[in-house]
């Protein structure tokens, strides 16, 4: 960091900031658990604070992972979104790269045609996507959303790291060339090392996304063991005009945290390892 | 089939691919009755026209979809009963359940796809949206109904489409107003028990001292399909209003009666209710009943449920519910000048005909239906689903719990949505748009009753007329 | 890079365009690389979205019902029929009050966290995907979290208010026209800021440090280097970002579906919503012209962002 390094001036640039976002950002989150813990009696009780948990319990996570198909969930979920993640993040890096680096004519129209692909809603698509589903025999099938997740997540993701392609600076790739490497090692050794940031933060975000879909994952593949955790949490921890909150709230620790913990492991290698890798180039 | 006509447009219909209105259409050409159409219009099932539905096959299989349950013990109970009949019968039998609402969605890719479950769980005027895509059972749904005793009038009017049956109708959930005794009593009503208002002005002058009391009267009035819809059909049908005349086209909600009615509403709403209603949906007005903060409520019978579930839970908590189960009581719906009225629809089953397995999932419906499937069904439901035909209506799971009385009762004052036409996909169309919900949360929000009915009504007017 | 100041230019970098292009190896040429690298994604993408995406449009200009195979051409008439549709104004305008009000929110709240995360301190990486949750959390699940805060009697916003005097009523947040799309918009941003501080903060790695020191010590102030160092690299993505930001927030659904389903009174339908509620009743060519209008609309955005790209090329 450039600057005085004084307390006051870290505590202005950092922690107040910090703490501000923390409170906007995690209330919401603390309050889930906080519900999580609490019998549902207690929950609707309006003489009692809503913040202190009177009798905590781990029932509600007790019930989730051993009397629910929770774990299914997460499995089925979790399949599909590598999956689809994998897939989207192979077309998107090639496709970006492209689109960001290369000149050659109708790029941009191309790059343009599959932006718009992107402005038709998954709440009209889902119909006629239904057809090509069933079509191809893959309805209630892993593949039904692996290879549909990627309508929406290339598009985004191509953009997202063309964008990203673009402030890697082109003298670097150009040099790599003079000294004799293919456009394909260049694109490989020297650009892809540095976008990594930009790549893995496409990464999460179609992870993120195809985590948390829901229309396709209802109607392509909604049935029996198949279901992924937003559908089958909503299907089953809401019954008519009941809200299971205790389950809900559990359901969305229980399907958060273990990605959390796995995206700080992705962002800290990015950003410790890049700002030091940065200075280098 | 003898008559080689009828052969002839199987055959032409198979050949063709011809849709279910083409047929009609053929057959009518043909000089055929429509009775003698309707095996075709089974055999030639339109999503999947190429298929040949009735072959044999060694491995049958059979997939459900229905509502998740209320009541979880119901669910469980289904989920058993199919899959024995799938053990007893050599098919494989699986059984899904999704939020009811989510269920439309699944239902439009099912068909639009051709692919989906084989028997699909239907709710008020779905059939007249899915018609084509259901295989008609009109000898089945017969002789379930003449096998309880014949269909009480309302389950005709919202699960058969004009007359035809495409899905067999196995009754509904039902609402009623559940109520706070002691709280009653304390605003001045003798023995609430028996004594919940009759009228709707009775009930808003309670209600008024109820909102004195901090305890004010609670109705949804959000856009849900469940609760508000519930009380606002019901009480425009009290006020003189409908949403159409008999002829299906002519709109009579713009009626001064009605007016009148909207401006006691709109009075009664600031006196007598929790004005947070506007946002209620379904499960709002039982989480403000359950936390003690309103004495009455439209509801089905899970506030109640779910009290006896918490006083359950709250046994083993060293803590006291703040709602006792033993102080609810649920009553029919007070009566307006024109009379009392609710808004009922019956849930049904279909078979699905872009399904490979209709043989299967005819015959599974034919077996559920049966008195000794389904009546050990309806009791796992502890009586939360009414009945549709008086033959088992003085069950003991409709009888054994006064409190709960009320909830099959209905049955004597419903009518249906699009009334005074049938619950078609018109009224299917008003009532998703929520257009009569919305009259009354415009008419309360900004206090004119006159301009929220006749903008309701020209909206009723581009949905019904021509 | 582009726009940096004179003062703290790199010393000129390899004669970047002098570099031979001619080569004769085809796959070193860049237009036929070009082309060989769109085909993955393309053939996906023409496999499962060009017919839908056709058919959507086609649909549109038809009186489609869902489930019924008879259909008739009816060239624009749900068009005009959503031009008269006092509903469908309505959710024009909530959806560019949804959109306006949140997007601009969501960037600056996301670039000022990104930059407060950039630093080096203690606990970083478990701050950083901590702060990340609103994200990651499935919003089918988090929107009930949010019903549950919103709700009239159970709030612990409006209890904590309450606790502190400043009211005496609980808030009436779903409730009331205003009050609804007020309470959307905070919990769409709550929502939106990580994806801009994420995608923002993984742009920052690329800023040449070097550059930022240089700039420190001609004496810029931290808001000039930000200015011009930090803004250039990171500005394709930024619009980027917030272009993906505004589709996102126009064609929002499930959030609305879980608090309002577009209530009370229409006062809160977005295109989502709307289009969706038209499913409700089947009729899919109208749901599809209701989907589509959001078209042009977004085409513009897309069209003057793209520009800004342009302009940096």
């Amino acid at each position: 960091m450039v600057g005085e390094n004084t307390l006051s001036n870290r505590m202005l640039k950092l922690w107040v900031p910090l703490a501000l976002y923390a409170a906007f950002l995690l209330f919401p989150f603390a309050w889930m658990l906080i519900v999580s813990l609490k019998p549902d009696e207690l929950l609707l009780d309006t003489r009692l604070n809503p913040f202190a948990i009177v009798n905590p319990t781990l029932a509600n996570y007790r019930r989730l992972i051993f009397e629910s198909p929770f774990p299914r969930w997460i499995l089925n979920t979790l399949v599909v979104t590598l999956g689809a993640t994998v897939i989207s993040l192979a077309c998107s890096i090639l496709i970006g790269y492209a689109l960001g680096r290369f000149r050659f004519r109708g790029g941009n129209t191309i790059g343009v045609l599959i932006f718009l692909l992107y402005l038709v809603p998954p709440t009209l698509l889902f119909i006629p996507l239904s057809q090509i589903v069933s079509n191809f025999g893959l309805y209630n099938q892993y593949a039904a959303l692996i290879l549909t997740y990627p309508t929406f997540l290339i598009p985004f993701a191509s953009w997202l790291l063309m964008g990203y392609f673009r402030t890697i600076s082109r003298e670097l790739e150009d040099a790599a060339l003079v000294d004799g490497a293919t456009r394909i090692q260049a694109m490989w050794r020297v650009v892809l090392p540095l976008a990594l940031p930009g790549v893995l933060s496409a990464a999460i975000f179609c992870f993120t996304l195809g985590w948390n879909e829901f229309l396709y994952a209802l109607v392509f593949m909604g049935s029996g063991e198949m279901k992924t955790v937003p559908v089958g949490v909503v299907s089953d921890f809401i019954r008519a005009d009941v809200h299971f909150w205790g389950l809900l709230m559990a359901a969305g620790i229980a399907g958060s945290v273990p990605v959390a913990i796995a995206y700080a492991f992705l962002v800290d290698n990015y950003v410790s390892g890049l700002t030091a890798g940065a200075t280098k180039g | 089939m003898t008559d080689p006509r009828v052969t002839r447009l199987l055959d032409e219909a198979t050949k063709l691919r011809l849709s279910r209105r083409s047929i009609l259409r053929r057959g009518t050409a043909l000089g055929l009755s429509a009775a003698a159409v309707s095996p075709i219009l089974a055999a030639t099932g339109k999503a999947a026209p190429a298929r040949a539905p009735f072959s044999i096959r060694q491995e049958r299989s059979l997939n459900i979809l229905q509502a998740t349950y209320f009541v979880p013990e119901g669910q469980e109970a289904f989920t058993r009963l199919a899959t024995d009949w799938g053990g007893q019968n050599n098919v494989s039998v699986t059984t899904d359940y999704v939020a009811w609402p989510d269920l439309q969605p699944r239902i439009a890719a099912a068909v639009e796809g051709g692919a989906g479950a084989d028997v699909i769980e239907m709710w008020d005027t779905w059939p007249y949206l899915y018609q084509e895509n259901m295989v008609p059972v009109q000898e089945l749904a017969e002789t379930v109904g003449e096998r309880y005793g014949g269909y009480y009038e309302w389950v005709p009017l919202t699960a058969a489409v004009d007359g035809q049956w495409y899905s067999v109708p196995h009754g509904s959930s039902s609402v009623a107003y559940a109520y706070r005794i002691s709280l009653l009593e304390e605003a001045g009503l003798a023995d609430p028990k028996n004594n919940f208002p009759k009228t709707y002005e009775e009930l808003f002058a309670v209600g008024k001292t109820l909102k004195e009391m901090g305890k004010p009267l609670g109705q949804a009035l959000g856009q849900s399909l469940g609760d508000p819809p519930a009380f606002a059909y019901a009480y425009m049908w009290s006020y003189g209003a409908m949403e159409r005349e008999e002829d299906g086209t002519t709109i009579a909600f713009n009626k001064p009666e009605f007016v009148e009615g909207m401006n006691t509403f709109i009075q009664a709403w600031g006196d007598a209710y929790d004005e947070t209603g506007l946002s209620w949906d379904d499960g709002a007005n039982n989480r403000a009943f359950l936390s003690d903060q309103i004495s009455a409520t439209i509801n089905g019978s899970s506030i109640y449920l779910a009290a006896q579930g918490a006083a359950e839970g709250a046994s083993t908590l060293d803590y006291e519910v703040q709602v006792d189960p033993a102080d609810i009581w649920h009553a029919a719906y007070p009566a307006g000048p024109a009379g009392q009225f609710c808004q009922l629809g019956s849930r049904s089953h279909a078979a699905m005909s872009y399904s490979a397995n209709q043989e299967a999932a005819v015959e599974f419906l034919d077996h559920f239906y049966q008195e000794d499937v389904f009546i050990p069904w309806l009791e796992a439901q502890k009586g939360y689903l009414i009945p549709m035909a008086p033959g088992y209506a003085e069950n003991e799971m409709y009888t054994g719990d006064p409190t709960l009385a009320p909830y099959p009762a209905v049955s004597s004052y419903a009518r249906n949505k699009g009334y005074a036409g049938p619950a078609d996909q018109k009224a299917a169309e008003a009532s998703a748009r929520y257009i009569v919900v919305n009259a009354f949360a415009q008419a309360v929000q900004n206090g004119d009753a006159q301009a929220a009915i006749e903008q309701a009504a020209s909206q009723l007017e581009r949905v019904y007329g021509g | 890079m582009s726009v940096v100041p004179a003062s703290v230019k790199p010393k000129p970098a390899v004669a970047a365009l002098d570099v031979p292009r001619g080569r004769s190896r085809w796959w070193d040429r860049e237009a036929p690389l070009a082309y060989l690298f769109m085909v993955p994604g393309a053939l996906l993408l023409i496999l499962f979205m060009a017919y839908p995406f056709g058919l959507g449009i086609y649909l549109s200009l038809t009186d489609k019902m869902v489930g019924f195979a008879d259909f008739d051409f009816i060239g624009l008439e749900n068009y005009q029929y959503l031009l008269r549709d006092r509903v469908f104004h309505q959710t024009v305008v909530n959806t560019f009050v949804y959109g306006f009000v949140t997007v601009p929110f969501k960037l600056v709240l996301g670039l000022g966290l990104a930059l407060v995360l950039n630093q080096r301190f203690r606990l970083s990486s478990a701050i950083r995907a901590g702060l990340l949750l609103p994200w990651i959390v499935p919003t089918a699940i988090s929107s009930l979290a949010w019903l549950m805060l919103f709700d009239p009697v159970l709030s612990p916003i409006s209890w904590v208010l309450r606790e502190w005097g400043l009211i005496t009523q609980n808030v009436n947040f779903l409730g009331d026209r205003v009050n609804a799309m007020a309470s959307l918009c905070l919990a769409n941003v709550w929502r939106g800021i990580p994806f801009f501080a994420i995608s923002i903060l993984a742009g920052l790695q690329a800023v040449p440090q070097e550059l930022h020191e240089a700039a420190a010590l001609d004496g810029a102030s931290s808001w000039q280097r930000f200015r011009s160092v930090t803004l250039p690299t990171i500005r394709t993505i930024v619009v980027i970002a917030t272009l993906f930001s505004i589709i996102w927030t126009f064609a929002d659904f499930q959030l609305i579906y879980v608090l309002t389903k577009g209530g009370p009174a229409n006062g809160t339908h977005v295109f989502g919503t709307y289009a969706y509620q038209t499913m409700g009743y089947s009729a899919l060519g109208q749901a599809a012209s209701v989907a589509l209008s959001m078209f042009p609309f977004l085409a513009i955005f897309a069209a003057l962002l793209l520009r800004q790209l342009r302009s940096e090329d």
